[in-house]
């Protein structure tokens, strides 16, 4: 579909920001306002020995200084209780905050921030998962037997946590093989790198607070605020102005409740604004490096007959949100294949590296960069074209997937089918042009969510939700449900969102989560008052309630339109009685059970509601003399069920496409021997621009499935992030004759690997 | 910290605060960036210079009386929106054209100058590599005068000049490119935009009526201190076509020359590499320019280079 | 030096209001419109000019705000997106046409992006979908993936008349 044909769907947030009136958290004034800066502790492992404020406590302008002294002495995060809002004894990353200040002005503050004494015993920085796993290591954590944790993780050591996959008998399975391949692929680190970064004011008035922030969570925030500063939640209200982006990077709790305490002691709101490089090294949400090891028995006909996988994930200092990634890691090194014995180990390992942290499909990226890659190596170990072979063994409706889920009606296939159809697999390429195709999968996340809906007596519509919008469109999206559910049009809605004191729960702008679940509260709050105003037509038209249609605007009788009465003069009459308000938080769907599998440290993720699945083939052009990599088209084919606002959608899977292909080529975090990030700056961390940017045609095999959203939707922001980087991965390959095994694919490592003739 | 910055609109007013100790500063790329990413702060005493259209003029002044020939004269004002959209630049000296045409993104293009990229004197600044090759020179003045410097005397090492702290460049000099010269600049990015040279080349070439070279000239970007002139061409290419072997040969040279460092950009391994491909391929763009062909500015985009070679299809052409 | 004698009394044109600020003359034009000023339309996403948010007009060229000196405009015509549109109630096609196309989310670097295409259609009322993209590759945009936004330009470009409907106001 190119996009003249997609229906118009204009963003009731849209004219806030194409003229400039809308307000992103950084440009909120308060009088009074300070702002805040923080001391960090700029090496990535050490001891304090001496940390002394008073110089910076005595400046002119300074009104608030604090450390691990002045705020409770709470531990937080939310799986593992492994941090402290302030270093205490010891720093464990580069971005460790030992201080914060808040001052006049932002000059002040960093002068203030430069006059903090901090001496440190300098460490070892622990920097290798893999050898942190080692029994020998130091430890990131020596106390970590002694943090709260859920009882659910299987933890030791570094290992903050561990999960396995086991489905029959993988080694008898391996001896049933013909050929037996086994590779090693390490994925680099990498950033969300919104474009906004991030930025907190806080004010209090007596003892409660008001926080504005760029977050994609504000109820996870708000959360995060009440644990460490020991507040009831209804004392604390978290406004998320307008969000310039977060793609996982402004999930989690961040520097609130520092901001809030510095306010607290200072008497006045304060203002904190992240620079671009503190956005890339202080928040705990990088997106982690991976080592993959895969070993896969084949049969000559092309049937896999065992996987064994093992992986390691670079945890970072601190769990953050990461517990359940050893799992999803797993799932996406047996990928959506019929695989029928397996044995795959995943972990996660504290090092003295910036946290991890959910971004757009955490793991999921990489390990399938690292998994199609293996395919494309055993397809062609047994001469089996890539796509063949993908399409003989990748799971479909009805059958039972490798961790024993059975699956509703899916299109996998048929996106394999139609992506390389379209993007002219197997025809004749110019020198130096191949078409990579590679696969991907992601859960639906189902999750608690609410919302309000009311008709005011002109009515007029409101929809009052939890939701978060961080630019993807799903809360925008919401409209278009109430208005379908009432006959009335997206545009008669405003949405009041993003404030924890007006709107009920919502998990945020996370998990691709938000039209799934917060869509079904919308539909039920409607669906209340759509059965009132039945009711109300009812009287009015002499009919029963069941026979009145709500369309147009109007209730009409089912079969008369010249009997209707308009949906406003309704409004009217509730409008001096029973009013029109409507509240929902619909009913999360269930995972389906899973049969003849196991799991250890289990964290719900082996099998999956609403899955998603795709298909990329990528084309691109590669200079043999220097390892530059250009992508010149993709074709992405995805099932992420009922599409409900198409320009949305196809907007999702072109951001995340483009996302997919620097993170193919040119997005990769770079450390120094000691653990500092070095490219820290959008010059050196470099994103795809306009003038790279490849054409993309999407197209959506929509398959109803009763198990997910409302109207049979999935979820769909991060899907399309996952299967671009193998798909490249794979084009290079046919051109170099060997697989990349680092990603980025940047052109040095692409040159190396011709360098050597293969790997 | 405070800065002083006057706004000048005579060049004798911006000649005069230099003499009182100002740094000039015209489009704000380098200094204003700088301050901002802790390089360096911004000086305390700063002259604007981008008012002073008599440095704003592209155009041929006579030769002097050691060496007659005509000149080109780019105002050290000139932008590089300016120098990459002039006919006569794109024509006759289109090296310094795919330069500037690469040089950040349209606005870095819009307000950084020739005079602030040459100045500034980083190795891996664009416009180096083709000025070099084609013999510029930087005309600096002063309340005390004025001299005219051949850029490999004016570059003395990353970021800096052996210019006074007074003299201010108000002109690049060019000698005139005759009919059957021919000049390129490619470089190697990871990206089609917003990049810094990881290595580049310049090179400027004229051809015999046979097609053979008569005169050829390659310098080296982002491979050492300063922006690099390959030496020893002379005995590769004078009388011999640019073929293969010649280009394949030059190629060696450069990587031999070449005195690169290993950054987060690339290894030096990398770079001593591929600065011999772009080389060769500055040398082809030129010398195949010097036979007539018409090669759109910039090179890079034109040939899909940092792509597959004479790959003509560009994203937006593939569609 | 003392402060008096640095900070100077200027009158910066914004969108063809006159302003008078006093101000160092290290400030860049994107702190002095945003905090001196009060427009907040202009934004700021990196340290280094790499990132787009912060472009503004000056004299009707491109400018990224961060890293141009403000007292450098004076007796210059600055547009910023608080300039864009021809009323309150009116926009300009630009800002329709990007509206309609799908080329905002989460809308941080929109307000660049406009004015970057605003300055490329001055320039090149006909671009190819090429010329478009390199007249765009000094704003990043990490939401769309940039067809829509290309596509916008186009559409405004061709005159593209597009339905006003329901801008939301």
């Amino acid at each position: 579909m190119t996009t003249t044909e997609i229906p118009r769907f204009v963003r009731a947030d849209g004219p806030d920001k194409v003229t400039g009136s809308g307000r992103y958290t950084a440009d909120l004034t308060l009088t009074g306002m300070l702002a805040a800066k923080f001391k960090y502790s700029g090496i990535s492992h050490g001891r304090i020995t001496r940390l002394d404020v008073t110089a910076a406590r005595e400046m002119a302008g300074v009104l608030a200084v604090l450390t691990d002294a002045d705020v409770p002495d709470v531990h937080y995060d939310p799986q593992i209780k492994d941090r402290t809002l302030f270093a205490r004894d010891i720093v464990r990353f580069e971005g460790e905050i030992v201080a914060a200040v808040a001052a006049l002005t932002p000059e002040i503050a960093e002068a203030a921030v430069a006059a903090i004494i901090v001496e440190y015993e300098e460490l070892t920085p622990i920097l290798d998962p893999e050898a942190a796993m080692d029994k020998s290591s130091p430890l990131v954590h020596e106390d970590w037997e002694s943090y709260e944790a859920g009882s659910w993780l299987v933890r030791s050591g570094n290992t903050a946590s561990f999960s396995s996959l086991e489905r029959g008998d993988v080694d008898a399975g391996l001896a049933e093989a013909d050929q037996i391949i086994s590779s090693r692929y390490v994925a680099d680190g990498s950033h969300a790198a919104p474009i906004e970064p991030r930025a907190v004011v806080a004010q209090w008035e007596g003892n409660k607070v008001t926080i504005w922030t760029s977050t994609q969570v504000p109820f996870d925030a708000r959360a995060g605020v009440c644990e460490t500063l020991q507040l009831p939640t209804n004392r604390v209200r978290v406004i998320v102005p307008h969000l310039g982006g977060g793609f996982g990077g402004k999930c989690g709790f961040h520097f609130e409740a520092h901001v809030a305490a510095l306010a607290r002691t200072a008497g006045r709101p304060v203002r904190l604004v992240f620079s671009r490089e503190e956005e890339f090294t202080i928040p705990d949400r990088r997106r982690e490096g991976i080592v993959v090891e895969l070993t896969t028995g084949v049969r000559k006909d092309g049937s896999i007959t065992a996987r064994k996988a093992n992986v390691v994930i670079d945890c970072g200092a601190y769990i953050a949100d990461t517990a359940f990634f050893p799992q999803l890691a797993a799932m996406h090194a047996v990928g959506p294949y019929l695989v029928p014995n397996l044995m795959v180990e995943s972990q996660i390992v504290y090092t003295n590296h910036q946290p991890s942290g959910s971004v757009r499909a955490p793991t999921a990226p990489q390990v399938c960069w690292a998994l199609e890659s293996h395919i494309d190596e055993v397809a062609k170990a047994i001469n089996m074209d890539p796509v063949k072979f993908r399409l003989k063994n990748a799971v479909d409706t009805g059958m039972v997937g490798p961790l024993g889920q059975t699956y509703e009606e899916i299109g996998l296939r048929r996106c394999i089918q139609q992506a390389t159809e379209a993007a002219g697999y197997g025809q004749e390429l110019p020198e130096n042009e191949a078409i990579g195709v590679a696969i991907g999968w992601w859960p639906s996340f189902a999750s608690a969510s609410g919302s309000y809906v009311k008709l005011d007596d002109d009515g007029a519509g409101q929809i009052i939700t939890g939701a978060q919008e961080c630019g993807t469109g799903a809360v925008m999206t919401l409209r278009q449900l109430a208005a379908d559910e009432l006959g009335m049009k997206p545009e008669d809605f405003e949405i009041i969102y993003q404030d924890t004191a007006t709107g009920p729960y919502d998990m945020g702008a996370t998990g691709s989560q938000t039209l799934l679940n917060n869509g079904r509260a919308v539909v039920e709050a409607s669906q209340q008052i759509a059965e009132q105003l039945r009711e109300l037509a009812a009287d009015r038209l002499e009919a029963a309630p069941a026979d009145i249609v709500l369309a147009d605007g109007k209730a009409q009788v089912a079969g008369s339109p010249e009997s209707a009465v308009p949906l406003s003069k309704l409004a009217a009459i509730a409008g001096s009685g029973k009013l029109l308000l409507g509240h929902g938080s619909g009913s999360p769907p269930v995972a389906p059970p899973i049969v003849g599998a196991n799991c250890v440290g289990d964290q719900g993720m082996a099998s999956w509601v609403g899955p998603q699945f795709s298909c990329h083939a990528v084309r691109l052009r590669l200079d043999p003399e220097t390892g530059v990599t250009r992508v010149i088209s993709v074709h992405a084919d995805h099932d992420s069920g009922t599409i409900i606002n198409p320009m949305g959608a196809h907007g999702q899977v072109e951001g995340a496409i483009i996302m997919g292909i620097g993170q193919a080529l040119t997005e990769g975090t770079r450390y120094d021997e000691t653990g500092k990030q070095m490219n820290t700056s959008l010059l050196e961390y470099k994103l795809q621009t306009a003038a790279d940017s490849p054409s993309i045609h999407t197209q959506f095999v929509e398959v109803f499935t009763e198990n997910a959203g409302p109207h049979g939707a999935k979820g769909l922001a991060e899907a399309p992030n996952i299967a671009t980087a193998a798909a490249v991965a794979n084009g290079l390959a046919k051109l170099i004759g060997s697989p990349m095994r680092q990603l980025p694919m940047t052109a040095e490592r692409v040159w190396d690997t011709i360098s050597e003739g293969g790997s | 910290m405070t800065t002083h910055l006057l706004v000048a609109t005579t060049l004798d007013e911006a000649l005069a605060a230099m003499a009182n100790g100002a740094r000039p500063i015209a489009g704000g790329t380098d200094l204003v960036v700088g301050a901002r990413v802790g390089k360096a702060p911004l000086p305390t005493e700063l002259v604007a210079i981008d008012r002073l259209d008599e440095l704003d003029i592209v155009g041929m002044v006579p030769g002097g009386s050691d060496d007659p020939t005509p000149l080109l004269f780019v105002g050290a004002m000139v932008s590089h929106a300016t120098i990459m959209n002039h006919p006569l630049l794109a024509a006759s000296y289109s090296g310094l054209a795919d330069a500037s045409a690469l040089v950040g993104s349209p606005s870095t293009r819009n307000v950084g100058t020739i005079g602030g990229n040459v100045m500034n004197a980083s190795p891996a600044m664009d416009t180096g590599a083709p000025l070099l090759a084609m013999g510029a020179m930087a005309v600096l003045q002063s309340v005390s005068g004025s001299r005219t410097v051949p850029l490999a005397e004016l570059w003395t090492g990353p970021g800096t000049t052996s210019a006074g702290p007074d003299e201010l460049c108000v002109a690049i000099l060019i000698p005139r490119r005759m009919g059957e010269e021919g000049s390129a600049y490619v470089r190697l990015e990871y990206r089609r935009a917003m990049e810094i040279a990881v290595v580049g080349a310049g090179a400027a070439v004229t051809l015999n009526d046979d097609g053979t070279v008569a005169k050829a000239a390659v310098a080296l970007t982002a491979v050492g201190p300063t922006i690099l002139a390959l030496t020893g061409l002379e005995e590769l290419l004078i009388g011999t076509p640019l073929d293969d072997l010649s280009l394949s040969a030059v190629a060696m040279l450069a990587s031999e020359q070449a005195s690169p460092i290993s950054d987060l950009r690339a290894s030096d391994k990398y770079r001593r590499h591929t600065v011999g491909v772009m080389a060769k391929r500055a040398l082809e763009a030129a010398g195949r320019r010097a036979a007539g062909e018409t090669i759109a500015i910039p090179v890079n985009r034109a040939e899909g280079i940092g792509a597959a070679r004479n790959a003509a299809a560009q994203n937006g052409a593939a569609k | 030096m003392s402060n008096q004698e640095t900070s100077k009394s200027v009158f910066l044109n914004v969108n063809g209001v006159s302003y008078p600020v006093t101000i160092d003359g290290g400030r860049n034009l994107l702190s002095v419109l945003r905090g001196e000023i009060g427009l907040t339309g202009t934004k700021e996403g990196c340290d280094d000019c790499e990132c787009g948010a912060c472009m503004v007009l000056v004299d009707g060229q491109p400018v990224n705000s961060c890293s141009y000196l403000a007292a450098q405009t004076q007796g210059r015509e600055i547009t910023t997106i608080e300039g864009v549109a021809p009323s309150p109630e009116e926009m300009d096609p630009l800002q329709t046409n990007i509206l309609e196309a799908g080329g905002v989310q989460c809308g941080f670097c929109t307000p660049g992006m406009i004015l970057s295409a605003r300055a490329l259609l001055e320039r090149t009322p006909h671009p190819s979908e090429e010329e478009v993209r390199i007249g765009l590759s000094g704003n990043l945009c990490r939401c769309t993936g940039y067809a829509r936004i290309v596509e916008a330009v186009q559409r405004t470009a061709a005159g593209a008349k597009t339905a006003t409907g329901d801008t939301g106001q």
